[in-house]
């Protein structure tokens, strides 16, 4: 049965995609003006570490905030950390934090009904091809962003978000559009819902882990750069950045919840696989990336549980990690022809 | 197990297959730690031990426990691992025999040179190579070697009471302490029932509860790896006993599952060919629908194939609407459909009169958007000489500019082109033959143009050679058989992995220690310590002061929660200093077991 497209929710979905795009870009800017003009520290770098090193609950953000009487520094030092990046439900500071925060948050809500809106005119999980792939995995990168903001404090990788996310985004509502359309028949399956969704959901939290782990190497530096009385260009954002433990610890916890979402979505497409083709695994050239890119990301949780790996060398074996993941959503997609080959751009 | 260094007796394996813990830094031996000076949780500095050194003295024996420790060792399995991964690119960039035989076929002929020697490499098949197997095996190896002796000595830990307590709680990462009108005894009691009540391990002493919870982690952490030893067991049982196979179906026919009537087959070392399940299928309909405009025109919409199949030869027959993700499972084989195309049938009159040939060749789609497809046509028993065809099929033909196309894939406007040929054809060569190519040694090609054919029409050839009817054209299907015993087996491995993961990755092991004195004014001074081993995931600060808190409320009787416990600071005082140095400050001024280790 033939399935009639929706032509004009699907204008709907490319202008509010549309919108999206403008939003964050203008929610981008607002987060450098605050790198820019923001006078006090964002965070407290030592009182930060302490307690980014675990997720405070409500409890103890209410605890540090009853402590924090004027005049008893050794507990408003606390209380600051608690303020700084702990506790459920922490609000940004500072106009243009806030400007950026709110864009963010328009942007968000854009883009979450450009792909409804997407998915209603095609009557389908809205992620049948590569232009529909990176408006979602986009939008669960910037999802990430705006649930770590909040929980845990951490609006200073806004900026280092959505400049990826908007680059992104730009090329796909430019070079890789592709029109609303029905699904063929191999992606035709409620596995689709399953699978596609379990990858978007981890490759927005590895995007998201990645950025943090440019920031932390960047930081790295810096302080290796301060240790070895040296100077550095990066000096002035850093003012703005947690230490590097923080953010270590921030980008390990996005991959510590992307891991077992990758896995499971490796085996509910090896389960699709078997329905569809008849194999659970067949090495196709998109099944060996992903399974490269879970080897990659396994070699980083070993190396960070590993004496003489952890720190750089484990930043750097995730970014591979992520070259991988990159490399299989548009290398692969663009130029290698396999099962896999749904891009939507040859035709 | 493993054994004892023969470099320099100590302590210490691997101590994660892979931690995936990381305040419990493994004290892995293999690795001098050069770059991170840490401190391990469990005191342990790893002085040890350049692999060679102290080599000279070795036997071996001694040769073979070195060589065992460094196959375990966490650097070992880090390298392996990478290894697997870059091992993995060529196959994704060449084509592979097992994925896409006619492209190696194709890079054969456009490399000459090179492709023989990538196929030396086994480059063309990279995931059956000895040297990838390699790879995985020494990998898998290298875990057993890891996950057994963790799991003898997680069964012992198990076994084991929690640690003493520390004497001073305050220099625990987490601590809070709060002042109690109830004798010292009694404050104890009554934490010790609040923390087994929440399902702690307890041990009490002289004036102090110790407490212990979160064993899970590491059983999630073993459980994830001897799953995927157990998913790699799957497969390649699978392998050994179940088979693959291929077969193209046109439409009114029917094959049953035995290997001859099977274009492909692909059987396991241990299956036996004789033996397959004995379903049979028969196809009754196929119909296609293709979307007609827009810019998805030309793609398929719906595939569905009307089968009917039985089990046995004497079994009943059953319908069943075979699609695309919708396969059939008769007899634990599943049957699915791949691909589909169009058999133009052709009645074939010879030079004598006689009708030698009348039925349906299938002819193979070259491009997917009109499906135009090619195929051979031979006729042996013609007379005087053999014929044979080369023909393309348009499902949907259209002049464009001068040359015929196909424009769509369903047939709107079929039409056949046919190369005719006379001679021998060579079937009995001996050699065997393509039912999709002309051998055309032995033939020369008649003197007459061709010309597309609709349906009805026909093509007289020259010198009496006979006649060709284009007479209609029916679908077919092809279909993939496989049979996978290890399916299953590998599905619940894949579960318990992921099982295990998150298990590892959620839980957190702590203790929660308490220590009551008297204090004056016939009050008693209790002191909370907590030690998160591994809380990669965050969270026991939390649940830490909400445990002091309770504990005060408990033994205070009134609930004053908005005190907060005077934490402790972390004692790391430096920038970018890793929290582990914590808790080793702590395992100094303790018995060896206070801090969290992985062995002994």
């Amino acid at each position: 049965m033939p399935i009639t497209i929706n032509h004009g929710l699907a204008a709907a979905s490319n202008g509010f995609l549309l919108s999206t795009v403008v939003l964050y870009a203008l929610g981008m800017l607002a987060y450098a003006c605050d790198f820019a003009f923001r006078k006090e520290r964002l965070v407290a770098p030592e009182s930060a570490q302490v307690s980014e090193l675990v997720s405070v609950g409500p409890a103890a953000a209410a605890a540090g905030s009853a402590a924090a009487g004027p005049g008893d520094p050794g507990q408003s030092d606390r209380s600051s950390a608690a303020g700084a990046s702990a506790g459920a439900g922490l609000w940004p500071t500072g106009f243009w934090m806030r400007t950026a925060f709110g864009l963010t948050c328009a942007g968000l809500a854009a883009h979450l009904v450009a792909i409804v809106t997407r998915g209603l005119a095609e009557h389908r999980v809205p992620w049948g091809n590569m232009y529909e792939f990176i408006a979602a995995i986009s939008c669960m990168a910037v999802l990430v962003l705006v649930a770590v903001s909040i929980r845990l404090g951490a609006y200073y990788i806004g900026l280092f978000v959505l400049i990826p996310v908007v680059f992104g985004l730009a090329l796909d509502v430019t070079v890789v559009y592709t029109p609303a359309g029905s699904l063929v028949p191999a992606l035709n399956s409620y596995w689709i819902a399953i699978h596609v969704t379990a990858m978007i959901v981890a490759g927005g939290l590895y995007i998201v882990g990645a950025v943090v782990t440019v920031i932390y190497l960047i930081a790295d530096r810096n302080e290796r750069r301060a240790l070895a009385g040296l100077s550095s260009r990066t000096e002035g954002l850093m003012m703005h950045l947690p230490g590097t433990t923080v953010l270590d610890r921030l980008s390990y916890r996005t991959i510590l919840f992307a891991f077992p979402v990758w896995t499971f979505g490796i085996m509910a497409g090896a389960i699709w696989a078997d329905h569809a083709w008849g194999r659970y695994w067949g090495w196709d050239p998109k099944e060996t990336w992903s399974f490269i890119t879970w080897v990659v990301y396994a070699g980083f949780l070993h190396a960070r549980a590993t004496a003489g790996w952890r720190g750089r060398r484990a930043a750097y074996i995730q970014l591979a990690g992520f070259s991988c993941l990159m490399f299989n959503l548009i290398g692969i997609n663009l130029w290698v022809t396999g099962l896999h080959s749904y891009a939507g751009l040859s035709g | 197990m493993t054994g004892t260094p023969p470099g320099g007796g100590s302590r210490g394996t691997r101590g994660g297959v892979a931690g995936l813990d990381d305040a419990a830094i493994p004290a892995d031996r293999a690795i001098p730690d050069d770059a991170a000076v840490t401190v391990f949780a469990d005191g342990a500095v790893p002085a040890e031990t350049a692999p060679g050194r102290g080599t000279s003295r070795l036997g071996p024996v001694g040769w073979l426990r070195w060589g065992w420790r460094q196959l375990t060792s966490m650097r070992t399995a880090l390298v392996l691992l990478f290894l697997l991964a870059i091992a993995s690119v060529p196959g994704s960039v060449l084509p592979q025999e097992g994925v896409d035989p006619a492209a190696v076929s194709q890079y054969y002929a456009a490399h000459p040179a090179l492709a023989p020697i990538l196929n030396r490499l086994s480059l063309f098949s990279v995931f059956a190579a000895p040297w990838f197997a390699a790879i995985y095996l020494l990998l898998f190896l290298s875990l057993a070697g890891c996950v057994l002796p963790r799991t003898f000595r997680l069964v012992g830990a198990a076994r084991q009471q929690p640690p003493r307590a520390p004497r001073r709680l305050a220099r625990l990462p987490m601590a809070a302490s709060y002042v109690t009108p109830l004798p010292p005894d009694e404050a104890l009691s009554s934490a010790g029932r609040l923390l087994g009540g929440k399902r702690f391990r307890l041990r009490t002493g002289d004036g102090w509860v110790s407490a212990e919870k979160g064993y899970l982690r590491e059983v999630g952490n073993l459980l994830f790896h001897i799953a995927l030893l157990a998913l790699l067991v799957s497969v390649g049982l699978g392998g050994i006993y179940g088979y693959k196979a291929n077969r193209l179906l046109v439409t009114g026919q029917s094959f049953a599952n035995t290997p001859t009537a099977l274009d492909v087959f692909r059987p396991g070392r241990l299956v036996s060919p004789s033996n397959l399940q004995p379903f049979s299928v028969a196809l009754q309909r196929f119909s296609a629908t293709y979307v007609s405009s827009g810019p998805q025109a030309d793609e398929p919409e719906t595939f569905d194939a009307a089968v009917r199949y039985s089990a046995a030869p004497n079994s009943p027959t059953r319908s069943f609407e075979l699609r695309v993700n919708h396969p059939l499972t008769v007899d634990g084989v599943s049957v699915y459909l791949i691909g589909h195309g169009y058999a133009p049938e052709f009645k074939v009159t010879d030079g004598a009169g006689n009708v030698v040939f009348n039925g349906a060749v299938p002819f193979i789609p070259v491009e997917q958007s009109g499906l135009t497809s090619e195929g051979v046509v031979k006729v042996p028993d013609a007379a005087p000489s053999q014929l044979g065809f080369a023909g393309v099929f348009l499902p949907t033909a259209v002049d464009e500019n001068g040359q015929l196309v196909s424009d769509f894939p369903a047939p709107q406007n079929p039409r056949v082109s046919l190369v005719s040929y006379a001679g021998n054809l060579g079937l009995n060569s001996g050699q065997s033959q393509s039912v999709y190519q002309l051998d055309l040694s032995g033939m020369h090609r008649l003197s007459i143009a061709p010309r597309p054919l609709a349906v009805g029409q026909s093509m007289t050839l020259p010198n009496g050679a006979g006649k060709i009817t284009f007479t209609g054209y029916r679908p077919w299907i092809s279909l993939a058989i496989t049979y996978d015993p290890g399916q299953l087996p590998a599905l619940l491995s894949g579960i318990l992995a992921l099982a295990g993961l998150i298990l590892s990755f959620m839980v957190r092991r702590r203790r929660v220690f308490v220590r009551a004195t008297a204090g004056p004014g016939g009050h008693t001074v209790v002191a909370v310590g907590g030690l998160a081993r591994s809380d990669a995931a965050g969270g026991f600060e939390a649940e830490f002061t909400e445990l002091a808190r309770e504990l005060r409320t408990a033994q205070d009787g009134s609930p004053s929660a908005a005190s907060p416990p005077a934490a402790a600071g972390s004692g790391s005082g430096e920038a970018g200093q890793p929290e582990h140095g914590t808790t080793e400050s702590v395992s100094s001024d303790n018995d060896q077991s206070l801090s969290i280790r992985e062995g002994e």
